[in-house]
């Protein structure tokens, strides 16, 4: 900068030419004068080009999916509201217990900190689990999990994965924490799947 | 046995040099250069390594096997590998082979999480098995105990438990049965493990074989945090970790502290928490109204009612402070009162130990530390019952005497647990003739003024020799010994002829009976001692505090955690003195003195309360918040400073802190100590420069200044007394002997006891109530056969016209003509009986009680209408 400083000690700037060597000096290039025929050859060019695609997709009819009376199909390992699960009768003995023997593991394995259990003790008169152990409180608060399906990984006993359920909206937060009762009841299957090879 | 001086070695583990003291194992040595071993059997609390797991082998160079790390002790230029491939393959077998018949169903286990079998399997297992074969099965989970379960898969018998019952808590019932896959850990006949520590072996136990009804399944490792405090249960204030989830204590753990409770807890500390958030607590100030019922109240009304009540007492009004009471509270309640009321009725024990004499015992170069027990020449344990008075100190004393090859010696009134222990014969002195047994030891061991005779001469000289054989003995001697005029000063005058003052790792340890009792006298909770065990104007003792409230003398008393009539002896009278005056009561639930209190507020548990107890070795601990205050529960120090402030006396503290800061500056030989100092681990005053340099409190100088502290610097010793000591000593009269002596002939002698179980805890923790005990008496062989009387019998036992109902307990070693009651039972409780001093009571036999009949005398303490005879009765 070609600046110097004044007896009064302010500084003043040589407004002349600022730039030191003519190397400083860019030219920009412009594009032609708009106006003129050429200018609205071009304008209409270039919109035409940009309706082709439009025009395009209209022959392939309309794809706008009637979201609530039609509903996207999900993928098999999409992955949605949890469900918690129930032996089959299968005639072992374990039928119809809960699987979940509150062990706790998808709750240490959960990124956003969303799931609780409280275990208790089985009673072997009136079992709720298989196990000697069981979740008397199981509740995973659906508004802050992330559905990244660590807890399905984490649980040993399969007793719980992820379902196809997206539609979890509510008015209160609140309603938003799955109860356990919540979780085992099979739910009313909204979601539909997508077809093989669809 | 002193302290051994240990040399340093130097070896090397993997290449890294490692210089520890002579004497540690490899395993120790490896810790301290950051190396790990695994290990499951080895645990130092536990006495000498047994190398029972085989998991921390190790290669040392010039030996050809492999060497178990925790039972090789290091030596100089011993070169040690714990990475090579043979240690690696041994270490993946052991694992393996301990998995072999381990169930693996960690997912319902409830050491999942923090289970060193997970962890080492993990870390330096082989990571899958070779095992198709079905596993060894047992029924499981078996009741253990009525608190402990065992999981008999799971273990994976590493004896720690075992080892634990037999070496450390001595009672020997743990065994291990069988033999090879067969092998399981239990008792005699399935009889359950009834033990008053057993709870430490939930926590030794490396994985889950060993868990208990109180936390299983309650919680796992992620779900909790783990927080710090004080037990204030018991004088012994062991250092705890509490469990906490969901704002609530879920279980209690030990936090070793080597210098107070050596990393155990007993089970009242470990069991009794499950009051603290019990319905059954008091979580709001209540009032009495006009229909004699306690009714909530708000916070200022409660504090209006009890300052109004205490302004109407002013200068007659007493305060009595106890159980968990901290320092700072025990500090504000004496001010309120010296300050606010000019009231000087103050006390924390039933016992009123003479001012001086105290502040004189309490002086640093004569007091003994816990860790000094561990490498004292010899422990003589005096007027005290450490099992039921201060119970870690119990297993100290067993730990010194197995390892430290302490000689142990016992005097007391009642049978002793440790009498087991005694290398000589246990005395037994009748109850309140301590001051005599006391004074002929003190004259045995040439203490100037105490003559060496008397009927306890010969087991004196005895228990004179064996202290006197060693360089640093220890006396753990009872509060209770206060009671018996003259005990005390003999005992101070045979520590100073032992020459305990001139001496380190020597002393005397007193056993309170209140948790902090020690903390409060040096507070100034004492009639004639302030702060500081300062001197001021004398007021009224606990005893005289009763008097003074049926006489109508004392008009109100103020109740920190105290519970005199289930605590304190003359049960009854306190019960009336109660019930006819105004009494303000902190307490924590609902106890046989809130009964008769018109306000009462709530008090904070040691899992809320920020504060200080301090030990009874002089340690300043510090009890913290681990959860909220439960409802409308406030800080009592605030409470406290509350009722002050309405008394028109405000006291501005903004913090629990602030009144420590206070607290500090009127206990000289407190310093300047701030909570940030005490930390985690506690601090012996004793140990800083104020304390060293021991200098009593200020105090008012009223009447009964310490006279005799003063001329008794420490540096005299014991032979210039001169004069000897500044009373007569009882040896000279015993008087209450020649009474007993002839009640032999007409009735039997009694004395009490607190039992560890009989208290408020064991019935507000629904764990611990099956523990609770019922009126025994304890009578000698002898004394049984000669009143016609069997084990388990119901009498009736009766004196000064009051009775109570109890079933007689033969005991072993008991001293004949004597006899005794539980004290704080729930019903029956032998402090009715109990005067504070010893009596003749007259025992009568029962008709077996009909099976829930009425006249079973649950619950009940009957006045008989016609005074019993004096004698004959028998
Ligand atoms: S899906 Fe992920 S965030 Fe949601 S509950 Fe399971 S582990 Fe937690
Ligand atoms: S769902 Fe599975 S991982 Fe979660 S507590 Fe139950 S058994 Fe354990
Ligand atoms: S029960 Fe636990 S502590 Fe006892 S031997 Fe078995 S594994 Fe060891
Ligand atoms: S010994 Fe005393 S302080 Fe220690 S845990 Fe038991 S009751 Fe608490
Ligand atoms: S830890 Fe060394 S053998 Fe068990």
């Amino acid at each position: 900068m070609n600046a110097e400083l004044n007896t009064d000690g302010i500084e003043r700037v040589n407004r002349e030419f600022p730039y030191l060597n003519e190397g400083d000096v860019i030219s920009v290039q412009r594009g032609p004068e708009p106006g003129g025929v050429g200018g609205v050859a071009r304008t209409f060019g270039a919109t035409l080009k940009g309706l082709r695609t439009t025009f395009a997709r209209i022959v392939e009819g309309p794809v706008t999916i009637q979201y609530p009376e039609e509903k996207t199909p999900v993928f098999p390992r999409f992955r949605g509201r949890h469900k918690l699960h129930r032996f089959d009768h299968d005639g072992s003995g374990t039928g119809g217990l809960e699987k979940c023997v509150g062990c706790s593991l998808c709750a240490a394995a959960c990124p956003s900190d969303c799931i609780r259990v409280v275990a208790a003790e089985n009673d072997p008169a009136n079992r709720v689990s298989a196990g000697e152990r069981f979740a008397e409180v199981y509740e995973i608060n659906l508004s802050r999990c992330i559905f990244c399906g660590y807890c399905e990984v984490a649980c040993p006993f399969d007793a719980i994965t992820m379902g196809h359920d997206y539609e979890m909206a509510d008015y209160n937060r609140s309603d938003l924490i799955f109860t356990k009762e919540m979780l085992l009841a099979e739910p009313v299957e909204r979601t539909p799947l997508r077809r093989e090879g669809e | 046995m002193s302290q051994p001086i240990r040399n340093a070695v130097t070896l090397v583990v993997d290449g890294r040099e490692v210089v520890a003291p002579e004497g540690t194992m490899v395993v120790d040595a490896a810790k301290m250069g950051d190396i790990e071993i695994p290990v499951f059997c080895y645990e130092p609390k536990l006495g000498d390594p047994v190398g029972a797991c085989r998991m921390c082998l190790v290669e040392i160079e010039g030996i050809p096997k492999l060497q178990t790390a925790c039972s090789t002790p290091v030596r100089d230029g011993m070169v040690v590998y714990t990475q090579t491939d043979q240690v690696k393959q041994a270490q993946n077998a052991v694992v393996e082979f301990l998995l072999v018949n381990h169930p693996l169903d960690c997912p319902v286990c409830d050491k999942g999480g923090e289970c060193p079998l997970q962890d080492i399997a993990m870390g330096w297992g082989p990571g899958k098995s070779r095992m198709t074969d079905p596993k060894r099965h047992f029924q499981k989970p078996l009741e253990l105990s009525p608190l402990v379960a065992i999981d008999r898969e799971r273990c994976i018998l590493c004896y720690r438990c075992v080892r634990f019952s037999q070496e450390v808590a001595e009672d020997e019932q743990l065994q291990l049965h069988e033999r090879g896959d067969r092998s399981f850990v239990g008792t005699f006949d399935d009889r359950p493990y009834i033990a008053p520590f057993h709870g430490n072996i939930i926590e030794l136990c490396p994985v889950g074989a060993l868990t208990t009804y109180t936390y299983r399944f309650r919680a796992r490792p992620w779900d909790i945090e783990q927080a710090g405090s004080v037990c204030t249960l018991c004088p012994s204030q062991c250092n705890v970790a509490f469990t906490v989830r969901d704002e609530r204590v879920m279980r209690v753990l030990a936090r070793d502290n080597h210098a107070v409770d050596d990393g155990w807890l007993c089970d009242k500390g470990r069991f009794g928490f499950q009051m603290f958030a019990s319905e059954e607590r008091i979580t709001e100030p209540m009032m009495r109204g006009g229909g004699g019922e306690l009714s909530p109240v708000s916070w200022e009304q409660a504090i209006e009612a009890a300052a109004a009540g205490l302004r109407r007492a002013g200068a007659s009004a007493a305060a009595l402070a106890g159980g968990g009471t901290g320092n700072e509270e025990g500090y504000l309640a004496q001010r309120i009162m010296r300050e606010a009321l000019g009231s000087p009725n103050i006390d924390c024990s039933p016992n009123s130990p003479d001012p001086a004499l105290l502040a004189e015992l309490a002086r640093p170069e004569l007091g003994a530390k816990v860790a000094d027990l561990d490498y004292a020449g010899a422990i003589l344990v005096l007027g005290t019952d450490p099992l039921h008075e201060m119970p870690i100190l119990d297993l100290r004393i067993r730990k010194a005497a197995r390892r430290g090859g302490a000689r142990l010696l016992v005097a007391t009134e009642r049978p002793n647990a440790l009498d087991g222990g005694a290398v000589v014969d246990p005395v037994r002195f009748a109850p309140g003739e301590s001051a005599a047994f006391i004074s002929a030891l003190a004259g045995a061991l040439g203490a100037p003024g105490y003559e060496d005779g008397g009927s306890y001469a010969k087991q004196a000289a005895e228990i004179a020799a064996a202290l006197s054989s060693v360089p640093d003995p220890v006396i753990v001697w009872g509060e209770r010994l206060w009671r018996d005029q003259g005990a005390a000063r003999a005992l101070h005058d045979l520590a100073r002829a032992l020459e305990m003052h001139q001496r380190i790792g020597t002393g005397l340890l007193e056993v309170p009976e209140g948790a902090n009792t020690r903390g409060l006298r040096e507070a100034g909770m004492l009639p004639a001692g302030g702060p500081g065990l300062g001197p001021v104007a004398a007021g009224r003792d606990a005893a005289a505090i009763r008097d003074g409230l049926a006489g109508g003398e004392v008009g109100a008393l103020l109740l920190l955690g105290a519970d005199p009539v289930r605590e304190y002896p003359g049960g009854g009278a306190w019960k009336q003195a109660l019930s006819s005056s105004f009494v303000v009561s902190f307490a924590l639930t609902e106890d046989e003195s809130t009964a008769h209190a018109n306000v009462v507020f709530p008090a904070e548990s040691h899992a809320e309360k920020e504060g200080t107890v301090t030990h009874p070795d002089g340690r300043i601990q510090r009890v913290r918040p681990n959860v909220p205050h439960p409802r409308d529960v406030r800080p009592t120090w605030w409470a406290l400073t509350e009722i002050s402030r309405a008394l028109g006396n405000p006291l501005t503290f903004g913090t629990a802190e602030d009144v420590f800061a206070a607290l500090c500056a009127e206990v000289p030989f407190y310093g300047e100590t701030a909570y940030e100092e005490i930390g985690g681990q506690g601090l012996r005053w004793q140990e800083r420069d104020p304390g060293e340099s021991w200098v009593p409190g200020r105090g008012g100088g009223g009447p009964g200044a310490a006279a005799y502290g003063a001329d008794s610097a420490a540096t005299r010793p014991p032979s210039e007394s001169g004069s000897g000591p500044a009373y007569a000593p009882t040896a000279a009269t015993p008087g209450p002997r020649s009474e007993s002596e002839e009640a032999r002939g007409s009735g039997l002698a009694l004395g009490s006891y607190r039992d560890l179980w009989a208290s408020e805890v064991t019935r507000r923790n629904p764990s611990l109530r099956f523990l609770m005990p019922t009126q025994r008496l304890e009578l000698a062989a002898k004394d049984a056969k000669e009143l016609g009387l069997e084990d388990g019998d119901p009498v009736t036992v009766s004196a000064g016209g009051v009775s109570v109902e109890a079933r007689v307990s033969v005991k072993e070693r008991m001293r004949p003509g004597a006899a005794f009651l539980i004290e704080g039972t729930e019903s029956d409780n032998g402090n009715v009986l109990a005067t504070g001093s010893p009596q003749r009571i007259s025992v009568e036999k029962r008709a077996e009680p009909e099976s829930n009949g009425s006249g079973n005398g649950n619950g009940r303490v009957k006045i008989v209408e016609t005074p019993m005879p004096a004698e004959g009765a028998v």
